[in-house]
Parts: structure tokens; sequence; C-alpha cells
């Protein structure tokens, strides 16, 4: 759906350029930018500062999965909240009260996020546009409510006393660098699984659906079967992410659900890049820092960032990598093209 | 008997009062989608809006009937302002949908928080302009609620001769059908589209001011209240009036007959399981019409 | 060698006289924006009041206070964020000002994680001092169960064998607040004309009234609280519901952030509560005065007990004479202090504060006492096993 606008930032690979260069280079940039803070943080003792970016991180794997729905198949989830905050409860009540083992945890969440997702999309897959929209709006809005009167999950005070996770080998979720870097692995290993999975043919089908579902009926393949895939991938990598966050803050509280996150994921999409998939995990970044450091000086800082926001919808519609993509393209193509001669 | 009286007639009654007021909301939501193709999700705040300008008219001596005629006018001037600022920005790209869904979005989010900076996170309060209630066959008619009943009826009626019984709403119907045929006859279709998003805003305001006295006045009030009015509108049919004033009726009184028999918590969730419903069956709502996604 | 002896130890004495004369940082982690922004700002009322009164006095020990806001936005995802920054980065001594239980109860979490103590003057979940309590948290304000037994008693009292109708909003809260001051009700002869919940956010409340009229209750208690309780109360009047009945409601029902939009409705509305400004004290008087003056507001009972907490801790550090979290902790259990509300005691088996309650009456906008309990009557049980 933003069609015109991705057409600039990825061109078809018919031209025989490598359209991706680009967002790789910026990707290489950011993960060794995160690794290096990561480092000089853990040398000056800081610990506020690291489990702040892991935050980001936690939220980025978020962002990754709206883009994967809005940038890559053109679906607006306003809802992707639901299966953050239900990976994030599942992995609460799984360290709390079965064993405060990271893989089972994560493993269990995913797990749940795959079922939620598959019935979530049953219901929100045949529509589009706003209808979409609404519908994932809709069932975040009644789950969230759920939960927020169940007293067995803590109801609305959330729950406090979750352990902290342990990895293997003396690491666990308490230790700030060692978790950072654990979380920044897993970011890493999904964006790339991701960036990969988009030049697969199946990548290519979400492309399709994007571009024109009809045609994609025509020639063989169901664009149901796709959406649905997608919508579930989406949910286990929001459920992922949603795991992680009880092993960094010790609790899980309604509010990981409301809208209030998944309209942040979307405007962290948004101003990062929608289609990218490295974007959002800038966007991500950025904006929780942002977020932090503006609302220590104002109490105005949810306007500022929302003016942000329809400022970059107005004049900047691709996002942050999405504008610097092409030009970081044309320099290496430019590049290239003099090698080649 | 006792119970047709006292149970179910006055939950029908209340079904009614409310049912006007996101009538009216609705039908601003379907006029701008069906005229414009733009998703407002800013409609809930420009509703807040409306009753926040109003709590402020009166605080300067106006009296409620004057702030009721005025407060829409002015709001009809912010939403024309918006559209040739805003909207017709992201208007002209290959999909508007998803652009104008994230500008409208945003534009919400600012909005509820300037309203939370000038006027404060506190409710506020509304007097009703008419006191009093009648007693009639042992149920209660505040009436305020009448009056909102009957002048939310009439303004419906109203919005559906202008649209489709005069020569103005014939030109903004063409617009919304086929925009360079109708701009070649001679219509200025830019200033017809900005003016049906003032429109749809001001009838939003009326709405907010009409309620505000019965509900409380308080910067997030718009949020809740949209969802139901999107509701209505996508199971009436994006861009039909006419299931946006059947589906806001019928609706309202299931969910407020429902309330009798099963939890009212669960009561937007039956009209979100309804939407849902009515989707895999029809998915361009009940009266919707097609090639509108 | 003597003169480095005494370099030595006059080095010394200037580094203590140094860290004599550092201020003591105090973290506020309030909600600043959002819904619950005004009771954030009655908290920044209170506590900058006290704070400029303690250190025009002296400050703490000789040493000054500094308060350092953060805002948490009432959600407790941000508020553990903000506290750790204030604990980390700005390395505050102890923080206060979270308003919903579920910031207290996560914020009491980091706080232990970082050896720090922490107060709530706001927060009235009875399992922050119960079930869920902790080593390193404490509360000025009074608790659920304290405002219902005081709500209770003057029930009992005015009302004797009152035929109860329960109203509240559907989610945990909500319910459990009725549960509690239904079984203190009901335990001092009150009967049960039916129970309904509403769901949170609710508009419309006139569903309700027919099943409210019939059932003919002399008294309705509500748990409703902000928005919600400005439909009900001016439906109730609207419906003719309220005449002749009288309503009385939990502590955060009617309070100054919607007394205004209520208005006259909420006339005759009587809840048990830990303050009120009417208060006949001189304590309380200048606390009043002072407070008016600075802040052209009433303090309501969230600027009072934020108020009060600063003093507690002034009084903790000078008797520890330390500012060292187990002693500051050791000093806190049992520590009586002053505060326009009279003397309060910290109960030393679950950090809750004792102090005599109050049942209070809306009137033109004033809250006039009506019924007073006193501290032991109305503390309730020490729930408290972690320590």
């Amino acid at each position: 759906m933003l069609e015109s606008a991705l057409a600039r930032v990825a061109p078809a690979s018919a031209t025989g350029s490598r359209p991706n260069d680009a967002l790789r280079w910026i990707a290489a940039v950011f993960f060794v930018s995160a690794l290096a803070f990561g480092l000089i943080a853990w040398a000056v003792g800081d610990v506020f500062f690291l489990r702040l970016a892991t935050e980001a991180l936690i939220y980025g794997g978020l962002a990754l999965s709206v883009d994967l729905l809005l940038g890559r198949t053109g679906l607006l989830p306003l809802g992707q909240a639901l299966f953050f905050g239900l990976g994030a409860y599942v992995s609460a009540l799984v360290l709390k009260h079965w064993d405060a083992s990271f893989w089972l945890a994560l493993g269990v969440a995913i797990g749940a996020s795959a079922l939620a997702g598959l019935l979530g999309g049953l219901i929100a897959i045949r529509s589009k546009g706003v209808y979409f929209a609404l519908i994932s709006f809709g069932l975040a809005q009644v789950v969230s409510k759920v939960i927020y009167n169940t007293r067995e999950l803590g109801a609305s005070d959330g729950l406090i006393g979750v352990p902290a996770a342990q990895v293997g080998g003396g690491l666990t979720s308490a230790v700030p660098l060692g978790f950072f870097l654990l979380v920044l692995t897993l970011i890493f290993i999904v964006w790339a699984l991701l960036s990969l999975l988009m030049d697969t043919p199946f990548g290519r089908q979400l492309a399709a659906v994007r571009g024109n579902e009809q045609r994609l009926a025509f020639i063989g393949v169901d664009p149901w079967r796709v959406k649905l895939a997608v919508f579930v991938l989406a949910a286990m990598i929001a459920g992922a992410s949603g795991a992680l966050y009880p092993m960094l803050r010790g609790f899980v509280s309604p509010e990981l659900m409301f809208f209030q996150v998944s309209g942040n994921a979307v405007i962290n999409v948004i101003v990062g890049g929608t289609g990218t998939l490295i974007g959002p995990l800038l966007g991500s970044s950025l904006l929780t820092g942002l977020r932090s450091v503006v609302g220590s000086w104002t109490e105005h800082h949810h306007i500022a960032i929302g003016l942000l926001f329809v400022a970059v919808v107005i004049m900047a519609p691709r996002g942050l990598v999405g504008g610097l993509a092409p030009w970081l393209q044309a320099r290496l193509d430019r590049r290239g093209a003099k090698d080649r001669i | 008997m006792d119970w047709l009286q006292f149970v179910l007639a006055p939950q029908v009654i209340n079904g009614l009062s409310i049912g006007v007021a996101v009538v009216l909301m609705a039908l601003g939501l379907t006029i701008i989608f069906g005229l414009l193709d733009v998703i407002n999700m800013a409609h809930g705040e420009f509703y807040a809006l409306g009753a926040f300008v109003a709590v402020a008219l009166i605080g300067m001596g106006l009296s409620f009937w004057l702030a009721l005629l005025v407060t829409p006018v002015l709001l009809a001037l912010v939403g024309y302002l918006s559209e040739r600022t805003l909207v017709q920005r992201v208007f002209h790209s290959k999909d508007r949908h998803t652009l104008t869904l994230l500008l409208t979005f945003g534009l919400g989010v600012v909005m509820e928080d300037a309203l939370k900076i000038v006027f404060g996170a506190n409710p506020l309060r509304l007097e009703a302009p008419i006191q009093g209630a009648t007693e009639m066959l042992g149920l209660f008619f505040p009436h305020y609620r009448l009056f909102v009943m009957l002048f939310g009826g009439a303004v419906i009626a109203a919005v559906w001769l202008l649209v489709f019984r005069t020569p103005l709403g014939a030109m903004v119907r063409a617009a919304a059908f086929d925009r360079h045929m109708t701009a070649s006859l001679g219509v200025p279709v830019h200033k017809v589209y900005a003016a049906t998003f003032a429109f749809g805003v001001a009838l939003a305001a009326l709405a907010g001011v009409l309620l505000a006295p019965m509900y409380s006045v308080f910067p997030t009030m718009g949020r809740d209240f949209v969802f139901i009015a999107f509701s209505v509108v996508i199971i009436g049919g994006m861009g039909s009036i006419k299931g946006a004033v059947l589906a806001g009726l019928v609706l309202t009184q299931v969910q407020s007959i429902s309330s009798l028999w099963i939890s009212p918590v669960w009561s937007d969730p039956l009209l979100f399981g309804i939407m849902v419903l009515v989707l895999v069956w029809r998915p361009q709502g009940l009266f919707g019409r097609l090639g509108h996604a | 060698m003597k003169t480095v002896f005494i370099a030595t130890l006059t080095t010394l004495a200037a580094a203590a006289a140094f860290a004599q004369s550092t201020p003591i940082r105090i973290g506020v982690v309030t909600p600043l924006s959002g819904t619950y922004a005004g009771i954030g700002q009655q908290v920044r009322w209170g506590l900058d009041l006290a704070a400029r009164e303690i250190n025009a006095a002296g400050g703490v020990a000789g040493r000054q206070l500094e308060l350092i806001y953060e805002d948490e936005e009432a959600n407790p995802a941000v508020a553990v964020q903000k506290a750790e920054k204030l604990f980390q980065v700005s390395k505050v001594d102890f923080l206060t000002g979270t308003v919903n239980s579920g910031s207290t109860l996560a914020v009491g979490q980091v706080a232990e994680r970082n050896g720090k103590l922490m107060a709530t003057t706001v927060s009235f979940a009875d399992s922050i001092t119960g079930d869920k309590c902790s080593p390193n948290v404490f509360r000025v304000n009074a608790r659920a169960g304290m405002q219902s037994a005081a709500l209770a008693d003057w029930m009992a009292t005015t009302r004797p064998n009152a035929n109860v109708f329960y109203l509240g909003p559907d989610y945990e809260m909500g319910r459990s607040t009725v549960a509690a001051f239904k079984s203190a009700a009901e335990g001092k002869g009150a009967k049960s004309a039916g129970e309904v919940f509403a769901p949170l956010d609710n508009k419309d409340y006139s569903p309700y009234f027919g099943q409210i009229r019939s059932s003919r209750p002399t008294v309705i208690y509500t748990s409703v609280a902000g928005n919600d309780t400005v439909r009900l109360f001016n439906q109730m009047a609207e419906f003719g519901v309220s005449r002749n009945v009288q309503v009385v409601g939990a502590s955060g029902t009617v309070t100054s952030q919607n007394l205004a939009a209520i208005g006259r409705n909420a006339d005759g509305f009587v809840t048990g509560v830990g303050y009120s400004p009417l208060i006949d004290s001189p304590e309380n008087k200048r606390f009043v005065t002072a407070f008016e003056a600075a802040n052209k507001a009433l303090p309501d009972l969230y600027g009072t007990d934020s108020y009060g907490v600063l003093y507690l801790y002034k009084a903790a550090v000078e008797k520890a004479r330390s500012t060292e979290t187990d002693r500051v902790r050791e000093a806190m259990r049992g520590m009586s202090w002053s505060t326009p509300q009279g003397v309060k005691t910290i109960r030393a088996g679950d950090h809750q504060a004792m102090q005599d309650m109050y049942a209070v009456r809306v009137n033109s906008g004033k809250f006039e006492i009506v019924g007073r309990v006193s501290a032991a009557a109305a503390i309730g049980p020490d729930a408290c096993t972690r320590f």
C-alpha cells in the first residue's frame, strides 16, 4: 500500500542492481554501533542505559513484527501489542511457576503466540485496510480487558516477583551486559532471517499480496494462506519479544497489551522506515531513547512525539531509513559502476 | 408485563438516546469515507474537541443553545483547515487509505494531548440546559434526553435530505463518484472535499456538545466512543448513510437490551463479535458499496 | 609523620563536612501527564511544600533535601524505567510518588534490587502492605481496609441495619473494594439489597437504575472513580435515583479532581478517608494555610500524605543518624511522627501507617467531618508474612 514509496526504496531486481546493499550496510552500522554502545556502557559501569537499550531492542522486535505486516504485506495492525503482552504474561508465568529457564519461557511464549496468531489470523485475515486495522485493534481491546479482570493473572496490578531467567553457563537475565548482548543477538537473528525470507518465493508472494492480491490468486497461490502464514509469523515474533520483557523488568502488567504499545510500535515503524526491516529497529531504538529523555524534561512528551509522527507521515513517509537508503544506494551504485569500468 | 414496563422499556428508551448520539458520530465518519475515501481516525478527538469548545464558550458567558449552534460551525472551520493543510498532502498517493489512516491517527494523538495541555486532565462539567424529568407509566423521562433524541433525530433527517435531495448534495455525490468528470463540469472539487470533511467533523462536534451534559467532558472521551462509531459504520457499510442510521440505532438497542442478560462488560466485545461476523458474511457491510475496501 | 597525620585528619574532616553538606536526593516517580496528572499535581505540591519547610529549618540532619521528579504516566512499565533511572543515574537515596498500585508494586521490586527504600502516599490496595509486602516498601496513606472500617462504623451508627445496594466498576479493584466494604458493613448489621457491576468507563448508568429503584435501598454504596463518578452522580440526579437515599462510597470516588465536574450532585455523599481540609487542629490549619498560599488550591488527601512522607523520612534519618538503607528501615519501623492528620505510627509488622480515620460528607464542595475512628480500631490485622 505504500507501494510507490517502497518502489523507490527497494526497486525490483529486474534492473539487475542489488537493492539490498544499502539496507545491509545500514544494518551493519546499526548492529555494530549497538555492540559498541553495550561495551562502552559496561566499561563505565552503567546499568540503567544498558537496560534501557535492552528495552529498546525488545520493542524493536515488536516493531519488526509490525513492519512484517505493514511494510511487507500491506496490512496495518493496530493491536499487535496483544501478542507482545501475551508473550510477556506466558513468559512471566513460566518463570514464576514452572522453571526459571530462559529457553523454556521463550519457547512456551512463542508456541502460545503462534496459537493465538492462528486464532486471531483466522478472524482478521479476511479483511484488509481499515477493517483489518479495526479488527486487530478490537482483538487487543477484548483480550486486554479479560486480563485486566482476571485475578489469577494479577488483574490490574499485574504480576510481580518474576525471577531472573537462567540462560546457562552462569548467564541470567539479571546481568545487564550479558542479557543486552543476548537480546541483541536474538534480534539480529530475527532480522537476518526475515531479510533472507524476503528473497525467497514466500517473500515475493508477500510483496505480491501487497501489490495486487487478485493477480496472485490467478497464478495459483492462495493469498489467504500467505496472509495467514505471515500473520502467525508476526505474532510469534511479537510474542518472543514480549517474552523477554519480564526477564528484564521482573514484572508484567496489562498495560503491555494496551493500545499505547501498539500505537508506539506503528510510530516506530513509520519513523524508522516502513518495509525496510532495519528501519523499525532504528526507529524503535531512537524513539525509546527519545521518549525517555524528553519525558524527563517535560510532561508534554506525548505531543512532541505525536507531532514528529505527523510531520514524518506528511513530509517523509518513507521514514529515516527509507529516505537514507536510496541516497546511499546511489552512491554505492556509482562506486560499483566505477569499479566495473 | 411488569418486566416489560420496568425493565425492558427503560432499556429501549435509553438505547434510543445513546443510539441517536452514536448515529451522529457514525454519520460524520461514513460521509467522510463515502464521499472522500478518507478514514478519519481522529473523529473521536473532534467529538471531544466539540465538547470542550462548548464548555469554553459557555464559560465565557454564552448560553448552551448558542454554544450548540456555534460549536459545530467553529469545528467545521477546523475541519476544513485540517483537510486543506494536512489531508490533501497525502491524498494523491497511490494508496491513500493507509496514509490517511496513519495521518489521522497521528492527528488524533496530537489533538488528545493538546486538549490535556489546554484544559487539564480533570473532567469538566456541563450543566444540562433542560432540567427535570417526567414520570409516565412508571418510567422516568429526563427532559434533556428527550430533547437529545428529538433534536438528534431532526439533524439526521436534515442530513439525509441535504445529501439526497438537494443540488449541493448531488454535487458532492458526483465528486465522490467521479472526481475528474465532476471537475470538468466546473465543480471546484478540492473545495467540495474540504467542505465535506468539515461537515463530517461538524457532525461529530455536534454529537460532542449534545452528549456533554449527559456524560462528562475529559480529554480521552473520544477514544472509546469512536470505536463503537467505527463498528457501526463498518456493519452498516462504509459510505452508506442508510447503513449508519440503521446499524447505529439497532446496535445500540442490542447492546442496551443484551445488558439485561449478559454481564455489561461483554457488551463491547459483543459488538466487536457482531462486526466480525458481518465482515465474514458480507465484507462490504450491510448496505455498503462494493469496491470500497 | 605528624604533618601527614594532621593532613589526613583535616582531609577526613573536610570530607565528612562535605558529605554532610551534600543534599539528600529524593526521587519522585509520579504521573505528571495522563489521566492521573491531577493526583500527581497534588503529590508534587505536598512534597514541594514539605521540602521547602524542611530545608528552611535546616534540612535533614543538616543536609538539604533535593527532589527529582520523573513522569510515570500511571504506567508500571514507565514507572519501573524511571525509578531505575533515579536510583542508578540520579543516585537518589529514597523514592516516593507512585500512584497506582501496579506501579507501586513494580517499583518496590526495583527498590529492592537497588537496595533502597520507597514509600507510597497514594496507592491504597491492601496487598501492598499485605500479601505482596516488601521490606523496602512503606505506606504512609491509609489502605482500603482502613477506609472501609471508618465508613462502615459511621453507617452502623447513623443508619443501623441499612439496606445497601452495591454498584461498582467491573474490574478487580472495583469488585474487591465493594467486597471489602460489604463484609465490614454486614459485620455491623447491614443487609444487601443487591449488587451490580458496570463496565469501567461506562457512559450510561441509566440501564441499572430500574434495578436499583425496585430494590428500595436506604443506602447506595459505590466504588466508581474519576470520570465514572461524574457520570454516575449526574445521572443519578437526573433520574432522581439519589433522592431519599444515602450515597456512600470509596475514598477515591469523589476527590478534588472530579468534584468540580460533579458539583452539587455530590452533596450528601459520605466516605471514609484519612484526611479532610476541615480537620480542626492547629497543625492542620497551619498546613492548609501554607498549602493554599503556595498553590491557590486546597490540599486533598494525596497532597497531605505526600507532605507527611518527607517528615517521616526526616524523623527516621535523624533517629538513625544515617541515610543508609538498613538503618533507616529500622528507624522507620514503629516510628511515630506528627502530620496534619495527627500523629501517625508506622506498624513494624507490615510498614503500614496507622492513623485515625474520618468519615467525611461532601457539602457544597467541602469535606465535612461526620465521624471518626481511632487508629487501632481501623488498622485491621497484619497480613504481611514476608518479614
